[in-house]
């Protein structure tokens, strides 16, 4: 078990890691290469900037929502959101091997805040696979990934909260210890072939809105050509 | 998640089909606005290849691999979308109904799609699923209000869109926009209410008359002046049913001085290409440069209408010379500028009744014109009443997205897609709502004729051609009298 988990903690994670940061790149990339391109054939290039890096913004910082429709929702998601990305950031554990390994450290949090956040985002994940399950809208919506997600994402928070704070046996530990690192791995591989991609693709969003409405010029001709449509009466 | 639904007596109503039983079995389409008959053989192939086309020659499929990455299905939209809030069908879901296009995408134009519905042999396009889109597409209002909601930043309103021009590729479009858009682009008349020249003239001749003998100033309507700094493009249909915001628009004209024409060679704004097919659009946006090319004129002016301001606004750099491309001003802009530049003076003391503003979405969802026309209204009418929420996040008149030009659904218009809106109106206890769009207005004043609501709908420059107060020098002497003199010594501009 302990040798296992040393290769998981070890070159695995180094292997998944290193998918993720790839295949974010990598349809980052496509999204901007498209949105590039885009732009290049659209027949008028001024851009609406201040509208889209407000609306952006807002996406960042999520403020209004909570005033606005469904907010218990909204509420929800934004903590839950900030959960994901502040705790496995800032935990000291998580800090100090990225110290032991590659060298590097940030500022952690304090070990109370991290216990309180891990605990809300379990709960909060919970609330959210319970109100896709409840909501008649979201359940219709929902696709086999969407429960599974929370579900996985859910796994490294509860497995990590079990090792950090639970009395249990050595044996547990390090099994519960695999749990935590291999979800947390799976997580990083899937995250850049499925709609977790948000997480670099959605700031863009308001830009390829802005570049989709500007058009080619003489999409009628080209549209009509390839259609054999040319000349025909409307 | 709270709904707003409409009652059974008005669901009845609303989805009471109009069309004959044998021209659903013909056309093998089962939807509340009427189509021109088509070639139902083969359509899911031919849908494909329009779509294809479509992709290859625009910029969509850079939008539809965003979304298909991002979206999130949290039903967050389900909350603002007023077509969902009325009837409560999922179907309505605006991320409900982007997915019927988006599956089609996945499905058919992306590698994995491909893959897996060539292993799994399921999946295709089905003229089941066309009837789905056929009916979806055309219950948006295509607002765009569910994509400030949502979280991801999805753009249904564009999906819609996109969805409306394949379909219209293939036969399925709204008969009412066609046979209009036949006319303007094809027909002798060459505007969307078959209006001829000669009766245009009589019109306006008419209507100088008429403000000659109310405000006793020539009050002109210019014809075809060359040279022009404005070339006026209302929506058609002002000159048969909005002539007081005609009259207001060249009062406010009169009163500043500026040159403007109307031409006779093209003289309507309006673009339903806007609402179910670009190629169209661009047809018309076109002629409208064309037109302001023939009469030399130096910007392009377009009159009370959200849709064609904003299609003159956007696409005219798109369609004819990128950034060397004429300015296009709405009415609205200009009149705001004068005011404040202190050329039209307006009495405070003639619009005595509760006044709302409905903001239309092509004006304000993309935060272009909001607070302007409050500005210039605020200004003259003391008892002026905001409606909540407007701006950037108002609700639709129901009408939009071409919708209010398909009689047929009235019903449907007037208690699904109007049910917010008329519980806002109620809700203002407005005496008058200002709509500066010839669509809101046709839609609101429907509305509250089928809602039962006592309220007037007009439009801004018809209060405005209540208010105005004319300079001296313009009012005119009859035998050596001034005759409706308007005493200027104790009216100010607020």
């Amino acid at each position: 078990m302990e040798s296992l988990l040393d290769f998981a903690r070890g070159p695995l994670f180094r292997l998944c890691f290193t998918i993720m940061i790839l295949g974010l790149a990598r349809i980052l990339s496509l999204d901007v290469w498209a949105i590039y391109k885009a732009y290049r054939k659209a027949g008028d290039k001024r851009m609406p900037w201040k509208l889209i890096l407000s609306r952006a913004w807002e996406w960042f910082f999520p403020v209004k929502r909570i005033s606005r429709n469904f907010q218990m929702y909204s509420v929800i998601s934004i903590l839950f959101h900030a959960g994901l990305i502040i705790v496995p950031l800032f935990l000291l554990a998580h800090i100090q091997l990225w110290k032991g390994s590659v060298g590097i450290s940030w500022i952690a949090l304090p070990y109370g805040w991290t216990f309180s956040l891990t605990i809300a985002t379990i709960v909060l994940a919970v609330s959210l696979f319970i109100g896709r399950l409840v909501i008649k809208q979201a359940r219709l919506l929902s696709r086999k990934q969407d429960y599974l997600w929370l579900l996985l994402l859910l796994l490294p928070f509860a497995t990590g909260f079990i090792c950090s704070n639970l009395n249990i046996s050595p044996q547990s530990y390090q099994f519960f210890m695999l749990i935590h690192v291999l979800s947390g791995e799976l997580i990083f591989i899937l995250i850049p072939f499925s709609k977790i991609a948000h997480c670099v693709l959605a700031p863009l969003s308001q830009v390829v809105c802005a570049v989709a409405w500007k058009f080619p010029p003489k999409t009628d001709d080209d549209i009509c050509t390839t259609l054999n449509k040319k000349g025909a009466p409307i | 998640m709270r709904t707003n639904k409409i009652s059974d007596e008005e669901r009845i109503k609303a989805f009471k089909l109009a069309k004959k039983p044998e021209v659903i079995e013909k056309q093998k389409l089962n939807v509340r606005y009427h189509v021109e008959d088509f070639d139902v053989n083969d359509r899911p192939r031919r849908f494909l290849e329009a779509f294809a086309a479509i992709l290859k020659h625009s910029n969509y499929r850079m939008a539809l691999d965003h979304y298909s990455r991002v979206v999130s299905r949290c039903a967050l939209c389900a909350t603002t979308c007023q077509i969902y809030q009325a009837t409560g069908d999922l179907e309505d879901i605006p991320c409900r109904r982007s997915e019927l296009l988006l599956n089609v995408y996945r499905r058919h134009f992306t590698l994995g799609g491909l893959l897996k519905g060539r292993i799994s042999g399921k999946d295709f396009l089905t003229d089941e699923k066309i009837q789905e889109m056929a009916d979806g597409f055309w219950n948006c209002t295509a607002c765009r209000r569910c994509t400030l909601e949502c979280p991801m930043g999805v753009d249904h309103g564009l999906i819609t869109h996109l969805g409306r021009y394949i379909l219209s590729e293939i036969g399925i479009a709204p008969r009412a926009l066609v046979v209009s858009t036949r006319e303007q682009l094809e027909g002798a008349s060459r505007n969307t209410s078959a209006i001829p020249i000669p009766a245009l003239k009589d019109t306006l001749e008419f209507l100088e008359d008429d403000m000659l003998e109310e405000k006793s100033v020539n009050i002109k309507f210019p014809i075809d002046v060359d040279g022009s700094d404005y070339v006026f493009f209302p929506a058609v249909s002002d000159f048969l049913m909005e002539a007081e915001t005609l009259m207001g628009i060249a009062a406010v004209f009169t009163a500043t001085g500026d040159s403007w024409t109307i031409g006779t060679g093209y003289y309507d704004g309006i673009n339903y290409g806007l609402f179910y097919n670009d190629r169209i659009m661009e047809r018309i946006i076109r002629n409208v440069d064309e037109e302001t090319d023939r009469l030399h004129g130096k910007n392009v002016l377009i009159g009370e209408c959200g849709h064609a301001s904003r299609t003159a606004k956007n696409f005219m750099p798109t369609f004819c010379g990128g950034k060397d491309a004429r300015c296009v001003v709405s009415i609205l802009e200009y009149t705001h500028k004068v005011w404040k530049e202190g050329k039209l003076k307006l009495d405070p003391n003639v619009v005595t009744e509760k006044v709302a503003y409905h903001d239309p979405c092509n004006f304000a969802r993309q935060r272009w014109i909001v607070n302007q026309p409050r500005e210039v209204l605020k200004s003259f009418c003391k008892n002026y009443v905001e409606m909540t929420p407007s701006g950037e996040n108002n609700i639709c008149c129901g009408g939009g997205g071409g919708t209010v030009s398909i009689d047929e659904i009235r019903p449907y218009r007037t208690t699904v897609g109007g049910k917010l809106k008329a519980d806002q109106i109620r809700k203002s206890g407005c005496d008058i709502l200002v709509a500066p769009c010839a669509n809101c207005k046709k839609q609101l004043r429907e509305l509250v004729e089928d809602q039962g609501i006592n309220c007037q709908v007009v439009g801004l420059h018809d209060l405005i051609y209540k208010a105005i107060i004319f300079d001296d020098s313009l009012i005119v002497k009859k035998e050596g009298l001034i005759f409706d003199k308007p005493d200027f010594s104790s009216k100010e501009e607020n």
